[in-house]
């Protein structure tokens, strides 16, 4: 399980998760649980939209990571305080995964997973 | 009584149903022995397969706390174990029984549909395939037997596990449903003359009724698992409650299916059980209307139970009583079943050799199956219980008792007629006693580890849950029954070659198949017998009537009328075909595609078409007369 980021675009570890549909399908639940898809979601425009193979930010594996963990506007100083790394690892295998997933492919899983609390709308621990 | 057919006609007959030597006859044969043998060496390696994956995990639930197994090990191991055991062993292997028996109860040389049945033992083969070979590259379906949505839905089933498991069940309905309209249509139509309904023998009546239920019952879970894969293919929302599916469709689609399976598997064993007891008791069976009519009203009531599955879903109140109610309704058939047997024990003069013995485990292994059937039936109940090792304790009691012991016995009871050795006795009893005892002792405990709370489905447990003394007896038994199945096998190996030689009619059985050398010759009956009585015979002693005419230089059949069994017509019946192979083989190609791309479906049915045609080109010359008549 990594415990540190990506060390470049090539990290020998990337494949376990970006070619890995079980990786890539966690880092998709916790994109909604972590509240990515509130900005993020399936209609974002523009730089907001993560499916567009355009990235401001530069789309390799450790520009991708790096922005998310470190640069993120939002949470103070990106999510490296909030998310631990193996999630941020499945995380980036997600996001850069999006361009492959078909606009219907992406609403149809998203449809199963509404009932799921997503970071606003979630109230603590189940008692 | 006619006289024997002449040598040079007996030749002419034979050559008329031979296949061809070697490969090409492997591959195009329509020969029901030959298709059935088949069928059931499959299962045989697929029971021995799914059986070593229990072990397995018994093993690892032996002592408390083992990590041999990492829980998605165990997961994919129940699921191929439970999917295997119910798709691809249970349901196939009693339609093989009926594929290799029925014929010869009804005195006929030939199924209904010949290269139908052909062409099911191949998509059959692509279903084992379809599970096996992705399991061995490291795909497995893991989520149970029946994979409910939204669990195998898009969103929380990535990747192709899912598919797999839910086209392989495509793969065998469609094979099922192939032999079951053969079946049903060689039992209708292609009786011997004075075979009236009232006179057919209660296992073709079992599996004509279990193939009618086939026929209604298996499209239900090929719509379901298509809805499934259409959901996770094409992000249709049948089962996304968020845009207006249900989830709970699934299940009942699914259990529409599930429940009548298991009287499917069921009836046919009742079937095997009735004409063993019938054969060593030495009398006609005892209350056969009684037996017939129960089969019936299981047949029926079976649909109006599936409910009882889903007792802790959630339905309303009333649902849940009604269901219960009609789940214990059915206690009523089976056991006036179990009574009509053991009263033709007690009157008869039994001889207890191995398939009696078979039939007696059953009847104490099936009846312990229905009680705890009938608890778990109960919806209060149900609701502490469901989801229980009590659940795994009582499936295994109605599945191995009610289903594998009796079929153990059928196979006992029929080995000679279609090897021409008797298997042996002593090496059976031996088996008899380990499967019998080691499930006993394995799964016993079972119930009570589910009255202590065991889940079904944990890849482990902690010390502290005190379950592990009973667990290792369970483990115990089970590896004690894995031997007696491994012992089972080495006598029917070793009996091939060197058993005693059967004759035609080594138990002194009643009904027609004992009236044909064994093995049977590929045309089966040299002539149509008829037929006078239930036990033709056990009334025509001396030797038994013929109707003569069919011919012997083309395949021939009879047709008879349903009701009566009248001779109405004879009916040309089909040579071999490499058709059947084809067609399966573009079916294959068109399942295994649809899993990847919608497109399959389309481009998929150009092979198909093609394979369907060449199967069906007419073969008739066209007519010269009449209104069909070829124009000039
Ligand atoms: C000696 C023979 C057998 C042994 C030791 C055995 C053992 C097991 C075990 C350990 C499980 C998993 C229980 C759990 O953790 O929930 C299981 C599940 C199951 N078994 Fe067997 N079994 C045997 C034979 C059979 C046969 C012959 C059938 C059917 C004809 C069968 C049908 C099933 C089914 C349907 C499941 C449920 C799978 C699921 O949960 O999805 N088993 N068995
Ligand atoms: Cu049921």
């Amino acid at each position: 399980m990594p415990q540190t980021a990506p060390n470049g675009a090539q990290d020998s570890r990337a494949a376990a998760y970006e070619r890995n549909l079980y990786q890539v399908a966690q880092g998709g639940r916790y994109f909604t649980w972590y509240g990515c898809g509130s900005c993020h979601g399936r209609s974002a425009k523009g730089p907001l939209n993560l499916g567009d193979r355009v990235w401001v930010h530069g789309g390799a594996l450790d520009q991708v990571y790096g922005f998310i963990a470190e640069r993120h506007p939002g949470a103070t100083a990106g999510y490296a305080a909030r998310i631990p790394a193996e999630q941020l690892w499945q995380i980036t295998a997600y996001v850069r995964n999006l361009p492959r997933l078909t606009p219907e492919k992406r609403r149809r899983q998203d449809l199963d997973q509404v009932g799921e609390p997503q970071g606003s709308n979630w109230t603590g621990p189940v008692r | 009584m006619t006289a024997p057919l002449t040598p040079e006609q007996a030749d002419r007959l034979a050559v008329s149903w031979r296949d061809a030597p070697g490969l090409w006859g492997f591959l195009t044969t329509v020969d029901h022995k030959r298709i059935a043998a088949r069928y059931i060496l499959t299962v045989v390696l697929l029971m021995f397969l799914a059986g070593m994956l229990a072990l397995d995990m018994r093993l690892q639930l032996a002592w408390p706390d083992m990590g041999r197994m990492t829980p998605q090990l165990y997961n994919e191991s129940f699921s191929l174990h439970g999917s295997t055991m119910l798709f691809l062993v249970s349901v196939p292997v009693m339609e093989a029984m009926a594929i290799w028996l029925v014929p010869l109860m009804l005195g006929q040389r030939a199924l209904a549909f010949p290269r139908l049945a052909a062409f099911s033992y191949w998509l059959y083969l692509g279903g084992v395939l379809m599970l096996w070979v992705p399991h061995a590259v490291g795909i497995t379906p893991d989520l149970g037997w029946f994979e409910y949505p939204p669990l195998s839905g898009p969103g929380y089933a990535p990747g192709h596990r899912a598919d797999i498991w839910a086209q392989m069940i495509t793969f065998t309905e469609v094979a099922a449903l192939a032999a079951s309209v053969n079946v049903v249509a060689t039992v209708l139509k292609m009786r011997p003359p004075g075979m009236t309904l009232a006179r057919i023998p209660v296992f073709v009546w079992s599996q004509a009724i279990a193939g009618l239920m086939t026929i209604f019952s298996l499209p239900a879970v090929m719509l379901v698992t298509s809805m499934l894969i259409a959901d996770r293919l094409v992000s249709t929302q049948f089962f996304a409650p968020a845009a207006g599916g249900d989830p709970i469709l699934f299940q009942h689609l699914f259990w529409w299916f599930g429940h009548p399976e298991v009287y499917i598997i069921f009836l046919p064993a009742a079937g095997f059980v009735s004409m063993i007891v019938e054969t060593f008791s030495r009398r006609t069976l005892f209350g056969h209307v009684a037996v017939v009519l129960s089969m019936l009203g299981i047949a029926a009531l079976a649909f109006g139970l599936w409910v009882h599955h889903m007792f802790a879903v959630g339905l309303p109140r009333l649902g849940n009583d009604f269901y219960t109610a009609a789940s214990m309704a059915v206690a009523l058939p089976a056991g006036l079943q179990i009574f009509c047997w053991i009263a033709t024990l007690w009157s008869g003069r039994p001889r207890f050799d191995t398939p009696l013995l078979w039939v007696l485990g059953f009847i104490a292994t099936f009846v312990i199956g229905g009680l705890s059937g009938v608890m778990a039936a109960s919806a209060p109940l149900d609701q502490q219980i469901t989801d229980t090792y009590f659940i795994v304790a009582h499936f295994h009691y109605v599945l191995i008792g009610g289903a594998i012991l009796p079929l153990l016995g059928a196979f006992c009871y029929w080995y000679p007629k279609a090897t021409g050795r008797l298997m042996s006795e002593r090496l059976g009893k031996l088996a008899f006693w380990l499967i019998v005892g080691g499930f006993n002792l394995g799964f016993f405990p079972m119930h009570l580890l589910g009255l202590m709370g065991m889940p079904r489905r944990v890849y482990t447990y902690s010390e502290g849950m005190g379950w592990g003394p009973l667990n290792l007896v369970a483990t115990l038994g089970s590896a004690i029954a894995v031997a007696g199945g491994l012992v089972f096998v080495a006598n029917a190996w070793w009996s091939r070659r060197h058993g005693a030689l059967a004759g035609p009619d080594p138990w002194g059985g009643s009904t027609l198949e004992w009236a044909v050398p064994s093995p049977p010759p590929q045309h089966n009956f040299d002539h149509l017998p008829v037929v006078d009585s239930l036990t033709p015979l056990w009334t025509q002693k001396e030797a038994l009537q013929v109707m003569t005419g069919l011919a012997v230089e083309r395949r021939e059949v009879l047709v008879t009328s349903v009701i009566e069994a009248t001779p109405e017509y004879r009916q040309k019946s089909p040579k071999p075909s490499i058709a059947p192979l084809f067609s399966a083989l573009a079916v294959t190609i068109l399942f295994i595609g649809s899993i990847f791309t919608p497109w399959a479906l389309v481009w998929g049915a150009v092979p198909l078409a093609a394979a369907l045609i060449a199967w069906f080109w007419p073969q008739r010359e066209r007519a010269t007369t009449g209104p069909l008549a070829v124009r000039r």
